[in-house]
């Protein structure tokens, strides 16, 4: 019933746009293209650092450090830092397949607009969580990734407001070992993932598709705390400015993910496996 | 006057009616008794008596009853005895207002007088077999006249199959005429004649035919009294024997009837001696020529003892051995050895041993000394020179053995001075021989060992070979070379074994390697062991991890720089070992070291290791790594 009705609420913000365009105002007109338009490509490259921390049987800290770097006339990929992420969260284990985080975000973004005489860096926060399934299939594991995230960016031209968005995440991923049966320690593994992100808010308007992300990534488990992992994003989604224009990136990913664990070993070993 | 009246009072006779207990008798007791100077005296009539009812009818009872009477503490006057150990058929009937239960078993009963604690009178001792409370049989009977103790005039004893009847003189001493005769049927009968004590001969009567027997016949010479009992049996039985007297084996029958009679005697003595005093025993007694033992043939027959005894050992030893019943198959001398040792136990051991089987039981005395010794052997009596016949692969030779100092000996004569010559020549002949043997029998002995030892050996080694390359299949190239390494250190070891010649150090050198071989086939198994160790030791390593970004339970390796040290320095450490330096003592030590290393690896997974681990680092040493572990490395590396 609710996508039903959000659907029903895109539609309705949609046909409004639409006839506001048919009843002739200029600037709109000017805006929507009679067809989609795709950007050329932007190249960029991701360093993300991810952190799971345990502290307790059944909680965890979530510590991601991101830095993202995209093109410049000169350089493709690391011409320029782009944005720097801080993302916090207190992860919950309900068990070995299910578990969810919530905690807050902040980036540092920083004006890639070569030509702009804006401000260089703005800050952008968010309230996020997520609930996280895996399931086993055969060798491999699958994982379904639903993230939500309550965002406040503001522009980089000066005093500019801050404006509230919703992002609606759905993450598709699997990780197929190559070298081994399973899952574990000197393991290489491939792994496939398409995530689409869709927003509102009353700043959106038509522009529902932030993000389709289709990835696929090489990574090896050194060690069962920690793991490095590189792969290819494509990217594309509608511009928050007009629906009708599509941004495209093509990203080089590289990951770091480590899960200490400083837990003393006398409290550690009966519960570490939980309830297995 | 105080001292009369109180004398007077005790002197006083008392009675006492109560529990009793003499000697296993338990009863109801009722007697007279008078207190003198503190001392109780038994005085007037006794009575003690049991029998019950309740054990009877259960299973059985012992029943008894005693009376008679004392006079200061003397059994005096007329007395009885009844024992009876009767069953009932638990069949009771009433007659004359009285239960009656009738009983089967058998009583015993003995009456007479005794004056002053003796036999005096008439005595007689009845047992009987009793069947539903009526007399089914006599058992045994006898019936004996004393005259204050000694046995008088005619006597009777008789058991369920025969008879014994003879007389006395006023002294006591068998006289005239003593028959033993089949108590049914008179088949039949032996009759002892005695004179004045002397048994002259001995009359035996079987089937009408008489045969006579002399046993002392008219002897006039030194005689000696003694109980007509086993010791007089045997005396008897020795004088017939050394004068070649084939005639019948007397007296066994007549002594284990007086026997009997002896016994049911002494029960009624332990009763009465219990309660007072007395000497209640009947003695029969007779006489024997007596050859009384002087000091110095008292000492000579000790010495025979002494050199009998240890003959005896040496003779025994020998001839039970085994190695020289072996030994004696192939070897000439041996077997010449064997047959004189034989041949000195049979002609001069055996018969001093009956000589002191003779002073054992104390008869010695009752024969001539001469005839005594002539009679030991039954043909002649050897001589200084031992003639033996030797059989070697079935041909006869006949040996002669004699010791060099032969002229010294003379034991021709039949005195004991004689026999301690000989007892003396056959200890020193044994003890030559005993000494020629000894050597021969270690050598020999020495020699089978070896060559048990040597089959051991081969034995041991060629397990050692087929176990190394059973194993060496399926073992990793590293632990292959070291296996193949250790083949060859037991190969060289069994050729510089080969190369000695001596008996001696080869005896040594092959227990040693018996020990080296058992040894290197532990180590071994311990060497192909190490990589299946290792696996555990890595799996035992190991914990269980929960990977948040996997959602996947992952093995981690634990106490990483243990299980690192473990397999780059202490087990390329063992196969140096091997390789490298090898000495067979060392192997045992090795083994130790190995398996407590294993041990300590297991163990250390759940200790507390953080210290250790971070000492761990950059540590080469495997003494060094032994030490941190906690392991004892072997002393000799110290």
């Amino acid at each position: 019933m609710r996508s039903y009705k959000s659907y029903t609420f895109s539609f309705i913000v949609l046909a409004i746009l639409l006839h506001s365009s048919l009843v002739g105002q200029e600037p709109l007109e000017e805006l929507l293209p009679t067809e989609s338009k795709f950007k050329e490509p932007k190249t960029r490259l991701w360093i993300n650092t991810y952190g799971n921390i345990r502290i307790s049987k059944r909680l965890f800290w979530v510590a991601q450090t991101h830095f993202r770097f995209e093109e410049t006339e000169e350089t493709p990929f690391i011409g320029q830092i782009g944005q720097i992420y801080n993302r916090h969260a207190i992860g919950y284990i309900y068990n070995k397949k299910v578990n969810a985080a919530l905690g807050g975000v902040m980036r540092i973004n920083f004006n890639t607009d070569e030509n702009s005489i804006d401000r260089n860096v703005v800050p952008e926060f968010r309230i996020w969580h997520q609930y996280q399934f895996a399931m086993p299939v055969y060798s491999a594991m699958i994982y379904h990734r639903i993230r939500i995230e309550h965002r406040w960016t503001k522009g980089f031209e000066e005093n500019s407001d801050y404006i509230f968005r919703n992002r609606w995440r759905y993450m598709f991923r699997a990780k197929i070992p190559l070298n081994k049966d399973r899952l574990e320690s000197k393991t290489l593994y491939v792994s496939p993932e398409a995530e689409l992100i869709m927003q509102s808010g009353k700043a959106v308007v038509g522009s529902v598709m932030e993000d389709l992300r289709l990835t696929t990534t090489l990574g090896y488990i050194l060690t069962p705390r920690l793991t490095v992992a590189g792969g290819l994003m494509y990217s594309q989604g509608q511009t928050l400015d007009n629906p009708g224009i599509f941004k495209q990136n093509w990203t080089m990913r590289f990951h770091v993910y480590f899960s200490p664990d400083f837990r003393k070993v006398k409290n550690k070993l009966p519960e570490i496996h939980l309830n297995d | 006057m105080f001292f009369l009246c109180c004398q007077a009072k005790a002197q006083e006779n008392l009675r006492y009616k109560g529990e009793l207990t003499v000697g296993k008798y338990q009863g109801n007791a009722d007697y007279g008794y008078k207190i003198i100077d503190g001392d109780t005296l038994l005085n007037g009539s006794f009575r003690l008596k049991k029998a019950n009812l309740d054990s009877l009818l259960k299973k059985q009872d012992y029943s008894f009853d005693f009376s008679g009477s004392f006079f200061n503490n003397f059994p005096n006057g007329a007395w009885s005895f009844r024992f009876g150990e009767f069953q009932s058929n638990n069949k009771s009937q009433v007659i004359d207002y009285q239960y009656r239960v009738a009983v089967s078993g058998v009583q015993e009963e003995a009456r007479g007088l005794i004056l002053k604690g003796k036999p005096d009178g008439n005595w007689t001792f009845e047992v009987s077999k009793i069947e539903d409370s009526k007399v089914a049989q006599t058992l045994f009977k006898s019936n004996i006249t004393f005259d204050n103790g000694i046995p008088q005039k005619n006597f009777i004893i008789e058991n369920d199959s025969i008879t014994l009847a003879g007389r006395f003189l006023r002294n006591g001493l068998a006289h005239d005429e003593w028959s033993l005769y089949e108590s049914f049927g008179l088949s039949a009968s032996e009759n002892w004649l005695f004179s004045n004590g002397v048994l002259n001969q001995i009359e035996t009567e079987l089937d009408g035919v008489v045969t006579i027997t002399p046993i002392y016949g008219k002897y006039s010479g030194d005689t000696k009294i003694l109980n007509l009992d086993k010791k007089y049996i045997q005396a008897i039985a020795l004088y017939q024997l050394i004068n070649d007297d084939a005639g019948v084996k007397a007296g066994g029958e007549m002594q284990r009837l007086l026997e009997e009679n002896a016994a049911y005697y002494k029960k009624i003595d332990a009763i009465l001696s219990e309660l007072g005093e007395s000497s209640f025993l009947p003695e029969f007694k007779v006489k024997v020529p007596y050859f009384p033992l002087t000091d110095d043939e008292n000492q000579l027959l000790n010495r025979i003892k002494t050199n009998y005894k240890t003959s005896e050992e040496i003779s025994t030893s020998f001839l039970e051995d085994t190695q020289l019943n072996i030994l004696k198959l192939s070897d000439q001398d041996a077997a010449f050895n064997y047959e004189v040792i034989k041949k000195i136990t049979k002609d001069f051991l055996n018969p001093v041993s009956k000589l002191l089987a003779y002073q054992n039981q104390e008869i010695v005395e009752f024969a001539p000394r001469n005839q005594l010794i002539s009679g030991l052997w039954t043909s002649e009596k050897p001589s200084t020179t031992i003639e033996v016949n030797v059989v070697m692969d079935s041909t006869k030779t006949l040996q002669t053995f004699s010791l060099d100092s032969k002229e010294e000996f003379d034991f021709t004569h039949t005195n004991l001075e004689s026999l301690v010559q000989l007892s003396e020549y056959a200890l020193q002949s044994l003890t030559l021989i005993e000494n020629k043997l000894k050597a021969k029998l270690t050598n020999s002995k020495r020699k089978q060992e070896l060559i048990s030892k040597e089959e051991e050996l081969i034995a041991q080694q060629k397990t050692l070979q087929s176990l190394i390359d059973s194993v060496i299949v399926d073992s990793p190239s590293t632990i292959r070379t070291v296996l193949k390494k250790l083949r060859k250190h037991s190969e060289e070891s069994l050729v510089s074994y080969a190369l000695l010649t001596d008996l001696e150090p080869k005896l040594l050198k092959a227990q040693k390697l018996l020990v080296c071989y058992q040894q290197l086939e532990v180590l071994a198994k311990n060497i192909a062991k190490l990589p299946e160790q290792e696996e555990a030791i890595k799996e035992r390593y190991k914990d269980r991890v929960w990977n948040p970004f996997m959602a996947t339970l992952m093995d981690e390796e634990v106490k990483k720089r243990i299980v690192t040290a473990y397999k780059r320095v202490l087990v390329p450490y063992f196969l140096e070992q091997v390789k490298e330096d090898f000495r067979c003592r060392k192997t045992a030590d090795l083994n130790i070291l190995m398996n407590n290393t294993q041990q300590r690896m297991l163990e250390l997974r759940t200790k507390n290791t953080s210290k250790l681990e971070r000492k761990l680092r950059k540590i080469n040493d495997p003494l060094t790594v032994f030490e941190l572990l906690g392991i004892q490395p072997s002393s000799k590396e110290q």
